[in-house]
């Protein structure tokens, strides 16, 4: 690029200044301008150093070797006092390692050396791909909501009850001879109860329902398959439900004999299918 | 309709017509089912009603009739109301916007011949404005107390959860009490009172959760789902034909607050098998012990589920309770009654849900 040569230095742009001398040479207006500036400086009496003061001298006081002194000790028992205070017994106790600490320690060290072994660092290797392996498992079997616990042959998931249910298997019980009892005892309460029980084991020993202690008369109702069996069968826990939810312990040999018949009429239709098979 | 806890529950098989389907005994003994469909003998007189629940059957039949002139379907919804009408209980109603909670509400109100009063809980609602305030008198130089809205017998409270915690605990002594206590005098409120409230669901913004204390006080919780198909077609149909529905005026009284009392009263004297009672107290006592459950039901759900179960036996033609009412009962009982952990939660449980596995490690007394 080519050089500007219009450009001019800094001193072209200051403004002229006017001199006293105008004919006298520059070197020399600089001389006498340094001259006149030491001749400021040397009259000025503020800018001067100022004068040191007076030095005072050192007065060393005499030694007092006449007057009594007494040794001041802190009383022995106010010392013993202090010495039992927590704050000033300065021995660190030493910590003694629990039996329970001890037992951790060994066993670490006894883990250490084992994986210290050949066979130890591969189980060390493995295990851990391992453990990752079934977290990761266990992760996503949760995030499906998957009841892991009936892989391993459980039923449903049922919480602990806090208190004991009566259970009642109607598989266990001899039904006939219950009957007979209750029957011959005149408790015609009891025995509906008893015939509405042998009835839902026969349903369930033909497969016609499935027995759970859960579920309610109206469920088995549901279950049963459509034919003849449901009305009948719903006639029957009508009677049931009226006996003895209904609590009519009043019943007249009457009332039960209908009962009966009712039950045997149904147990007579339950066993009809069976013969035809 | 998703409003009971049961949706499959047959309502009358078989207690209100024992008398279909009969078959002769004769029939059924010849061994050939195809020749005897049913043994059904006539029902006798020890098998029917101690009780004559005549009368409570023709007026729950009139309500059902009076409700059903508007609203179509719900039926399960319109037995639960009565039944907790029937059990001297309040109601609330949960479900989205839009599928007829304050309506049917009303359409019970109105076909009761009682006082009926209704309040919208709006955020900025104070106590005073529902129980009433004491007001200066300056011709007596005293003060005079003028009842709030909750002065009638039916209250219709729409959408509870709109106000805050501090005006929704001015309903805790007259829900249970049916009374007010305003400058130490205490006022009662007539008879019968029933609180019918809706809410839509806490998700909803602008929402408030109703307090445990406040909620204990329902006898039901029910939630109001959106109509089946054939429902909705139904709505339409019956609101295109008449150009906007048949109108509230249709309905009409059929119950007086003196029939009510005297209902109430069959109701309270129903039989209950003693082990009945022991198994509600099982149901309830496994909320408390249940490890999905923060917070079981109290005492209180006890009651209600043994009233619940008395009034619903007799609505069904029964002058004793059954298993299945308890059962039928349980989750509208015990549903706002209960709190979930927050894994149960986190896991999508519900409360219904819990309530079914409870009902499911009982046994039923049989």
């Amino acid at each position: 690029m080519k050089a500007n040569t219009n450009a001019c230095s800094l001193t072209d742009l200051r403004p002229p200044v006017p001199s006293v001398f105008p004919s006298v040479p520059a070197y020399l207006r600089y001389l006498l301008r340094l001259l006149t500036l030491g001749w400021l400086l040397a009259a000025t009496p503020a800018l001067a150093a100022p004068e040191p003061a007076a030095v005072q001298p050192v007065r060393h006081l005499p030694a007092d070797r006449a007057s009594n002194v007494t040794l001041r000790k802190p009383a022995p028992a106010r010392l013993r006092e202090f010495r039992e205070q927590r704050e000033f017994q300065y021995v660190a106790v030493k910590s003694e390692k629990s039996a329970w600490d001890l037992l951790m320690m060994r066993f670490w060290r006894w883990l250490g050396e084992l994986l210290e072994t050949p066979s130890g660092k591969i189980i060390w290797k493995y295990g851990i791909y391992a453990a990752l392996l079934a977290a990761f498992i266990f992760v996503v079997l949760k995030l499906m909501q998957v009841d892991i616990t009936r892989a391993f042959g459980r039923g449903t998931r049922r919480a602990p009850l806090s208190y004991d249910v009566d259970s009642e298997d109607i598989h266990a019980l001899d039904f006939s001879t219950l009957l007979r009892e209750a029957e011959s005892a005149g408790n015609y309460r009891l025995a509906v109860r008893l015939g509405y029980l042998e009835v839902l084991k026969q349903l369930t020993d033909q497969g016609l329902i499935r027995w759970q202690p859960d579920k309610t008369n109206h469920d088995y109702l549901y279950e049963l398959p459509p034919g003849p069996l449901p009305p009948a069968f719903r006639e029957l826990t009508r009677q049931f439900d009226f006996v003895w939810y209904g609590e009519h312990d009043d019943l007249t040999p009457t009332h039960y004999a209908q009962a009966r018949a009712t039950r045997e009429a149904f147990q007579h239709l339950l066993a009809a299918p069976r013969r035809a098979a | 309709m998703e409003n009971t806890p049961d949706s499959q529950q047959d309502n009358s098989p078989l207690y209100t017509n024992p008398s279909t389907e009969p078959v002769s005994p004769e029939a059924a003994t010849t061994g050939d089912p195809t020749e005897a469909p049913a043994v059904e003998p006539a029902p006798t007189e020890a098998f029917t009603s101690r009780t004559d629940l005549s009368h409570l059957s023709r007026h729950a039949e009139a309500i059902r009739q009076e409700l059903g002139k508007v609203i179509v379907g719900q039926q399960s919804l319109a037995e639960l109301l009565l039944t907790a009408l029937l059990a001297d209980g309040h109601v609330l109603l949960e479900g989205v916007p839009g599928v007829a909670k304050t309506l049917t509400a009303k359409l019970l109100a109105r076909t009761l011949d009682v006082p009926f009063s209704r309040l919208q809980f709006t955020p900025d609602l104070m106590p005073s404005d529902v129980l009433g305030t004491s007001v200066f008198q300056p011709n007596k130089a005293d003060f005079e107390f003028r009842p709030g809205p909750i002065f009638a017998s039916i209250v219709l409270i729409d959408e509870i959860n709109r106000a805050p915690a501090k005006t929704q605990s001015a309903l805790f002594e007259v829900m249970e009490e049916r009374q007010v206590t305003q400058d130490g005098t205490r006022y009662t409120v007539p008879e019968p009172f029933v609180v019918l409230a809706t809410q839509n669901p806490i998700e909803q913004e602008g929402t408030y959760r109703l307090p445990e204390a406040q909620l204990d006080r329902f006898l039901f919780k029910l939630n109001v789902g959106y109509p089946t198909v054939e429902e909705e077609i139904g709505i339409l149909q019956g609101h295109h034909a008449g150009f906007g529905g048949t109108p509230l005026e249709a309905v009409r009284t059929v119950l007086t607050a003196n029939d009510l009392r005297g209902l109430r009263e069959q109701v309270r004297r129903q039989h209950v098998e003693p082990k009945l009672l022991e198994y509600i107290a099982r149901i309830v006592g496994q909320t408390r012990a249940h490890k999905g459950l923060y917070l079981g039901a109290s005492p209180r759900a006890s009651l209600a589920l043994l009233n619940g179960a008395k009034a619903l036996a007799a609505l069904r033609g029964r002058d004793f309770v059954t298993p299945e009412d308890i059962h039928y009962l349980a989750a509208p009982v015990l549903r706002h009654r209960i709190q979930l952990t927050p894994e149960r939660e986190m896991e999508g449980s519900t409360a219904d849900d819990i309530v079914k596995q409870i009902l499911q490690q009982i046994e039923v007394p049989r």
